[in-house]
């Protein structure tokens, strides 16, 4: 399984599903993480703690551990 | 008149606010709504005799309660009483605003939605066919901008048509085989002859029971048709999973609103040009640089400390200048003494004293302002989250934080954004160590008086960091030992870099402003009135005439010329005498001297024997081990009324205390040349530390929702700083 916290910098990958709890999975889902949704990885923070991706018109940052539930798949 | 109350609900960052500060021109208030401390914002709009009253909720993301802030939202919606609700999207970014309308549509309440941010997303080549959005959805849709206030009319008319006429039930469709589950259960329900006690139509419940909605449930869970109706239910979704392929009700709902999102978008939306929306990508490769990044942050927050102190620096001048001359000019102009005391170095000298500090209360929250507008904030948060999660704190803490320095009360509310309620708590905690605004004043005043000029801008730089450094150290602390627990996770929206508008960000400082003038008026008028009556009765009599003969006989020698000796000074009371072997010693040097120190003397002996004075002695034992004198003590003590009043404390009671002559009238001076640099240090260390005022407090109760805390509070905070204090104070001691 690949999940986000293994994509590198500037690269395009499909979400496939999230193997996140309720409440998270429902967060992600609303700031547009959701299955099926192309997502760009723009930037990682210096001890790659965090990562911000670019999805459509919006951007969102996450921590490596919530990255990591993430499993997509490569374009 | 009728009163129309509109939800304002829509994303975070899509310009609520904004939008309501459009509509209604320079006639919005804001307030803090009963019960919720949202912010209600009131505007009256003589449009055919409506007054419309927006509730400005804080932005959510979905109706779920994420966090406690959204929840404030969903429940008002579920339960508040409001007349419609005023869906703002921002047109930018129109897919992921849908899902939150789509939600908002299940709710079944008039709707408007407005399409903010039209002038920008003309300008990225967006066009959204509003006429036709507004035809799929039954519910009208109007491109405003905020910005350019155009289409702002339109709004309000589709608001009071919409208010006028009945509910148009929005039109919500889901995949046709969800429909087919829905429809058998309306037509189950309708069979029934089944009517929802809160007026919910068959739809409605449907939707809740198939998205299995908590409420619904328990709401249907006591109806008697229930036994019927489970077995229905559950081939319903067994259908809806089967056809999904996925058995997370979650999800199938998601994917129904993207569906719906995406279908709707695709039948509105035109994107017919690629420009300019990098430019937030661009400056976020150098503010978020892995490198780059943390030192411009600092640079940029060491900026505007700078700035605060630099800048505030020049008014800060003036103010003192006009308070000094209304005081003489007052003071010369009444012939009652206790009256001429009471306004001179009572009320103006506590007063004047506060309203100094307003310039730099103004730069701090313009900065703050600043931060939140632009959307730097959420860069702060991402940058700093790696290094705040080693102290156990959440990168979103940085925000409540960030606030603190400002104020703790809004921060209090602000630490609302965290999900878990242990992390809100410690972020609670630490919020004391952020310096709010009105510590400020006394910082200011120290470094100032201990510093050079040059150097006093860091040095108050200087304390805020190690605030906040502390703060971090403390966290870690209470994090493995009182808040333990699971870490939430950290998901953030990071929005668009937006120039603020210059009206809103006025709106802030001058809000601000007023209400620290306000306070500077009522509260801090009365404190310093009451300050400078308890150290100014009662008046001792006794002494006063003691020291007067005393002043007298050493004025006559000084006109005889002639340094005789001095033994036949009367000797009525230990006191005196302590103070004549005093004289003595001093005598060789001169005799105006030992005049001036007969006569501070004097003054230090008759505010001792004030209720100010007793009360000071009484606590003087517990600040000593600090270097606090009693008049130090006193001050930290009225500074939990408000932290102004610490300087204001400290203004009346050095300037009835000492001799206050023309070339020492500024209280930096009499403060430098009263008080040690040791002492100095460990009354900024306790200030920094201790407890929040009680109005922050209070607030603190409220959101914490537990007096157990509260208590902890109060005791952790007093601890740390008398500690921290009693440090710093034996340190500079050793060093000095």
């Amino acid at each position: 399984m690949v999940d986000l916290s293994q994509i590198n910098k500037n690269q395009k990958v499909l979400i496939k599903q999230i193997h996140a709890q309720n409440t998270l999975k429902k967060r992600l889902f609303s700031l547009g993480l959701g299955v099926g949704k192309e997502v760009e990885v723009v930037e990682t923070s210096l001890q790659k703690n965090t990562i911000k991706v670019a999805l459509g018109f919006s951007a969102v940052a996450l921590r490596f551990d919530e990255a990591k539930m993430i499993e997509v798949e490569a374009r | 008149m009728k009163k129309i109350v509109i939800a304002l609900v829509g994303q975070p960052n899509v310009g609520k606010s904004h939008l309501a500060n459009a509509i209604s021109g320079s006639n919005l208030k804001i307030g803090n709504f009963a019960g919720v401390t949202v912010e209600k914002a009131t505007a009256r709009l003589s449009t055919e005799d409506f007054a419309i009253e927006f509730i400005d909720l804080p932005g959510l993301y979905s109706l779920e309660d994420f966090s406690a802030d959204e929840k404030v939202t969903k429940d008002f919606l579920l339960t508040g009483e409001y007349d419609l609700i005023l869906n703002v999207i921002d047109s930018t970014n129109l897919d992921r605003n849908l899902m939150l309308t789509t939600e908002l549509m299940e709710l079944q309440k008039k709707m408007v939605i407005a399409l903010n941010m039209d002038d920008e997303a003309i300008k990225e080549g967006i066009n959204i066919n509003s006429d036709a959005m507004s035809k799929i959805l039954s519910i009208p849709c109007v491109r405003v901008s905020s910005k350019l206030k155009t289409n702002i009319d339109l709004l309000v008319k589709q608001i009071l048509h919409v208010t006028k006429n009945s509910l148009v039930t929005p039109k919500l469709v889901y995949s046709d085989e969800v429909e087919e589950q829905l429809q058998t259960i309306v037509r189950f329900l309708d069979d029934k002859h089944f009517r929802s006690p809160n007026s919910l139509s068959n739809r409605q419940i449907a939707v809740g029971l198939l998205w299995q909605k908590k409420e619904i449930y328990a709401l249907m869970h006591e109806q008697p048709l229930y036994i019927e109706l489970q077995p229905l239910l559950n081939n319903a979704l067994g259908h809806v999973y089967m056809y999904c392929q996925c058995d997370d009700i979650e999800e199938v709902i998601n994917r129904q609103h993207t569906a719906f999102a995406a279908g709707l978008g695709a039948e509105v939306l035109s994107v017919s040009k690629v420009k300019n929306r990098n430019l937030t990508q661009k400056i976020d490769t150098l503010l978020i640089h892995k490198l780059f990044g943390l030192p411009i942050f600092i640079f940029l927050m060491w900026g505007l400390f700078q700035l605060t102190f630099t800048l505030g620096e020049i008014p800060m001048g003036w103010i003192e200048d006009t308070f000094g001359w209304l005081g003489e000019t007052i003071g010369e102009s009444i012939t009652n003494e206790a009256l001429k005391s009471l306004i001179v170095d009572g009320i103006i000298a506590g007063v004047g004293s506060v309203i100094m500090f307003l310039p730099n209360i103004m730069i701090l929250f313009l900065g703050i302002a600043l931060l939140e507008t632009t959307g730097y904030m959420s860069r702060a948060a991402f940058l700093l989250d790696g290094f705040f999660h080693k102290f156990g704190l959440h990168g979103k803490s940085f925000v409540p934080l960030v606030t603190g320095f400002g104020c703790s009360v809004p921060a209090y509310m602000a630490a609302r954004t965290l999900k878990n309620k242990k992390d809100r708590l410690l972020t609670m905690f630490i919020i004391g160590f952020m310096s709010c605004g009105a510590r400020l004043p006394v910082y200011v005043l120290f470094a100032g008086a201990f510093f050079e000029e040059s150097m006093a801008g860091n040095a108050l730089f200087a304390i805020y960091i190690i605030g906040a450094l502390m703060g971090l150290i403390a966290a870690k602390i209470l994090r493995v030992t009182a808040f333990k627990g699971e870490d939430e996770p950290f998901v953030m929206e990071m929005p668009k870099y937006r120039l603020p508008s210059l009206k809103l960000l006025w709106f802030v400082v001058y809000s601000k402003s007023i209400m620290y003038i306000k306070k500077a008026g009522t509260f801090i008028l009365l404190a310093s009135m009451l300050i400078w009556f308890i150290s100014s009765y009662p008046k001792n009599i006794l002494i006063e005439e003691e020291y007067a003969t005393k002043i007298e006989a050493l004025q006559a020698q000084l006109e005889e010329a002639a340094p005789a000796e001095k033994t036949e000074a009367d000797s009525e009371a230990k006191a005196i005498e302590e103070a004549t072997a005093n004289a003595e010693i001093k005598e060789p040097a001169s005799i105006e001297d030992a005049i001036a120190a007969l006569e501070n003397e004097k003054h230090e002996k008759l505010v001792e024997r004030t209720y100010l004075g007793i009360m000071g002695k009484a606590i003087e034992p517990a600040f000593a081990p600090l270097g606090f004198d009693w008049k130090m003590g006193v001050a930290t003590l009225s500074g939990l009324a408000a932290k102004e009043v610490i300087v204001s404390t400290l203004g009346v009671l050095y300037s009835l205390g000492d001799e206050v002559t023309e070339e020492d009238t500024s209280l930096r001076e009499i403060i430098a040349s009263n008080i040690s640099l040791a002492s100095a240090m460990a009354f900024i260390v306790f200030v920094m530390v201790y407890l929040p005022c009680l109005a922050a407090t209070a607030v603190f109760a409220k959101e914490a929702e537990s007096l157990k805390y509260t208590v902890y509070l109060v005791i952790f905070t007093f601890a740390t700083a008398w500690i921290l204090a009693f440090i710093t104070y034996n340190i500079v001691n050793l060093l000095a």
